[in-house]
């Protein structure tokens, strides 16, 4: 039946069984490959990547001029770029979708704008942005916060006209409230739920738009690593870097959902 | 909960067997894919006589003046690239070749993955996939006279690049030529900055007077394009400096060379590209060919065209191919140099072993099929 409860057992039993078949698969095909072609670098089995693990935390450069991993290089320049390029997107999204939602003199000159911009898939406009930022991190930052404020921002303000109602304000404003505290007293708690649901749904892309950008103009990186390393065909690098990818966003997801309960907990999403 | 074998029965139907559809095809299509390029395959369809189908064989090639000539031999007919159907070369020869054009990129994956028999590929960049896939060099098709250069904005001299970064694709025929030639005029080039860009962007970062770029590492079309968009950027240095270093060739892979109709695939692929290069020596024809060649490399004009094949010069019959591969000094200077640069650049941890007719090199590069071809001793198998 639909929605019939299974045993919390079984329950794990199947989640570690769905884990288990994915590897399976990965390590038949990867065999297999090996079969055809004992020196395959393509589905690496579990030595090959062993081998790209060691490798992507062994110190680089030279003696007289040592150089941290390329995980940890990498990982410092994505992690900045993200995180600078999310918070400014998220910032401005907001600052901008509140706006919009609380004065029709600003909604009727961005409106337009932001819903055209919004439907444009950003790593297109990676052209447009390089003239507009030049080619250093600015780019990566800008690339991260345009791509998430159009649709972010559209988002802000629908939930600010929608999801507080016309009597709450009303009534507020009967009580004598100014229009700053209908902001930040009225409107604000209502919607902070849906904007931290927001922003969770937006790291997804958010990396998206990073590593599109890194392949093209980074020399540091997760993009640049990829590209490079896939280039020269070793994958068993690649795929840590992929894992990794895959597992820092499902934490930064599980982070802003705590944040959420925790700042939140009566929101049902 | 009702439960019976029907309603077992109904859910397997309705829920479950779209995706046991999805996984079964999902597992053919990987089979097929593979199957292509591991085992001898045959095509399905229409062929010349009532025997059995050529054997398939994929190239897989990407847009450059000396490889987009396949893309013409398939626009005039010597090839068909489709699978299945066959031109008047692959007549010839016996073979089926399958035409795949993809980024330069893409190219060096496919080929490292096994879906594809042979690639358009640099001999620099055919060190790393031959670690993991034996390769065999049939036939180089250009070198890079100028058609790799630094292009600059407000820097006179090589010295005065000291400080100012250069942009390129890092680990690539680009980084290569661009410390070759700062050796050759005794620089360090551990004195100079190279920073990772693609070529593409770079190009456009300083045809659009990005402030940040002032110097470009890149190929063509982008050197063409930028000395002509940006009119203040000039060519600092380039590969004209260090002609026949930089090789541009179609390799195969040693297992698909040793399948049935192997030998026929590399010959087809060697009288193709030859065919058409008589096509550009015939005055009659030359400018035609030209303007084809054109269309399939970044649209470039006959013009364009008559520049780019000063800088990317063809070995346009046999006997400048053979002349190329036998001398000592690619054979004993080029070649051993450019593996150094790959290991010293982290581009292969170990160096394969690279030989001349030596079949059990990793990266072998063979001069029988050009031989046979001169000699007229070639023939289908």
């Amino acid at each position: 039946m639909v929605r019939s409860p299974i045993p919390p057992w079984l329950m794990i039993v199947l989640s570690i069984g769905g884990l288990v078949v994915a590897l399976g698969v990965y390590g038949i095909l990867s065999a297999r490959q090996t079969a055809i072609n004992e020196t395959q670098s393509v589905l690496p089995g579990i030595k090959g990547m062993g081998e790209g693990f060691t490798k992507i935390r062994a110190p680089q450069g030279t003696e007289s001029n040592p150089k941290p991993s390329w995980l940890w290089q990498d990982t410092k320049a994505s992690v900045t770029r993200l995180f600078a390029g999310t918070a400014i997107g998220v910032v401005a999204s907001i600052v901008i979708g509140i706006l919009m939602g609380s004065y029709r003199w600003i909604e009727a000159p961005l409106a337009p704008i932001i819903s055209f911009m919004a439907k444009i898939p950003p790593t297109a406009m990676l052209p447009l942005y390089m003239i507009a930022f030049g080619t250093s991190t600015n780019l990566f930052i800008a690339m991260v916060a345009l791509g998430i404020f159009f649709s972010m921002a559209q988002s802000v303000f629908q939930a600010t006209r929608q999801d507080v109602t016309q009597e709450a304000i009303q009534k507020a404003y009967t009580l004598g409230a100014s229009d700053m505290e209908i902001i930040f007293e009225i409107i604000w708690p209502q919607i902070m739920p849906r904007i931290l649901e927001n922003i969770r749904l937006q790291i997804g892309p958010a990396m998206v738009f990073l590593i599109a950008a890194e392949v093209l103009f980074a020399d540091v990186g997760f993009g640049y690593r990829i590209r490079m390393e896939s280039r020269l065909l070793r994958m068993n690098t690649v795929y840590w870097y992929l894992a990794l990818l895959g597992g820092f966003g499902l934490l930064l997801d599980w982070l802003m959902l705590k944040l959420r309960q925790y700042l939140a907990p009566w929101f049902q999403g | 909960m009702k439960t019976n074998t029907r309603s077992i029965w109904k859910h397997w139907l309705r829920n479950v067997s779209p995706f046991a559809v999805a996984l079964a095809v999902g597992a053919v299509a990987w089979t097929g894919c593979d199957s292509s390029s591991s085992k001898t395959n045959t095509a399905s369809g229409p062929t010349s006589s009532g025997g059995d189908p050529p054997p398939v064989f994929s190239l897989a090639w990407s847009e450059y003046p000396s490889w987009s000539v396949f893309g013409v031999a398939e626009a005039n007919g010597l090839i068909d690239g489709a699978k299945g159907s066959i031109g008047e070369m692959e007549r010839k020869w016996n073979v089926d070749i399958e035409l795949k054009q993809r980024d330069y990129d893409p190219c060096l994956q496919e080929y490292g993955a096994s879906t594809v028999d042979a690639v358009c590929m640099t001999n620099m960049d055919s060190l790393a996939p031959s670690l993991s896939r034996p390769s065999v060099a049939i036939l180089p098709t250009s070198t890079s006279v100028g058609a790799d250069a630094c292009i600059v904005v407000g820097i006179d001299s090589i010295e005065a690049l000291k400080g100012t970064e250069t942009f390129g694709l890092e680990k690539s025929v680009s980084q290569y030529c661009f410390e070759r030639v700062l050796e050759l005029n005794n620089q360090k080039p551990a004195d100079y900055t190279f920073k990772n860009m693609d070529p593409g962007v770079a190009a456009q970062a300083m045809q659009t007077n990005d402030a940040n770029t002032k110097s470009i590492m890149v190929w063509n079309p982008f050197v063409m394009s930028t000395l002509s968009k940006r009119t203040d950027s000039k060519v600092l240095f380039d590969s004209s400096a260090i002609p026949e270093e930089i090789i541009d060739m179609v390799v195969v892979s040693k297992d698909s060379l040793a399948k049935k109709g192997g030998k026929n695939f590399a010959y087809a692929i060697i009288d193709t590209y030859y065919e058409i290069n008589k096509l550009m020596a015939d005055p009659k024809t030359s400018d035609q060919t030209l303007t084809a060649i054109g269309s399939k490399f970044s649209n470039l004009s006959l013009e364009e065209m008559k520049k780019v094949v000063e800088q990317t010069r063809f070995y346009k019959n046999a006997d400048e191919a053979l002349t190329l591969l036998k001398g000592d000094k690619f054979q004993k200077e080029t070649m051993p140099k450019v593996v150094e640069f790959c290991v010293s650049h982290g581009m292969v941890e170990n160096a394969p072993t690279v030989g001349f007719n030596q079949a059990d090199a990793k990266f072998n590069i063979d001069l029988s099929f050009l031989e046979a071809f001169k000699a007229g001793t070639a023939k289908p198998e």
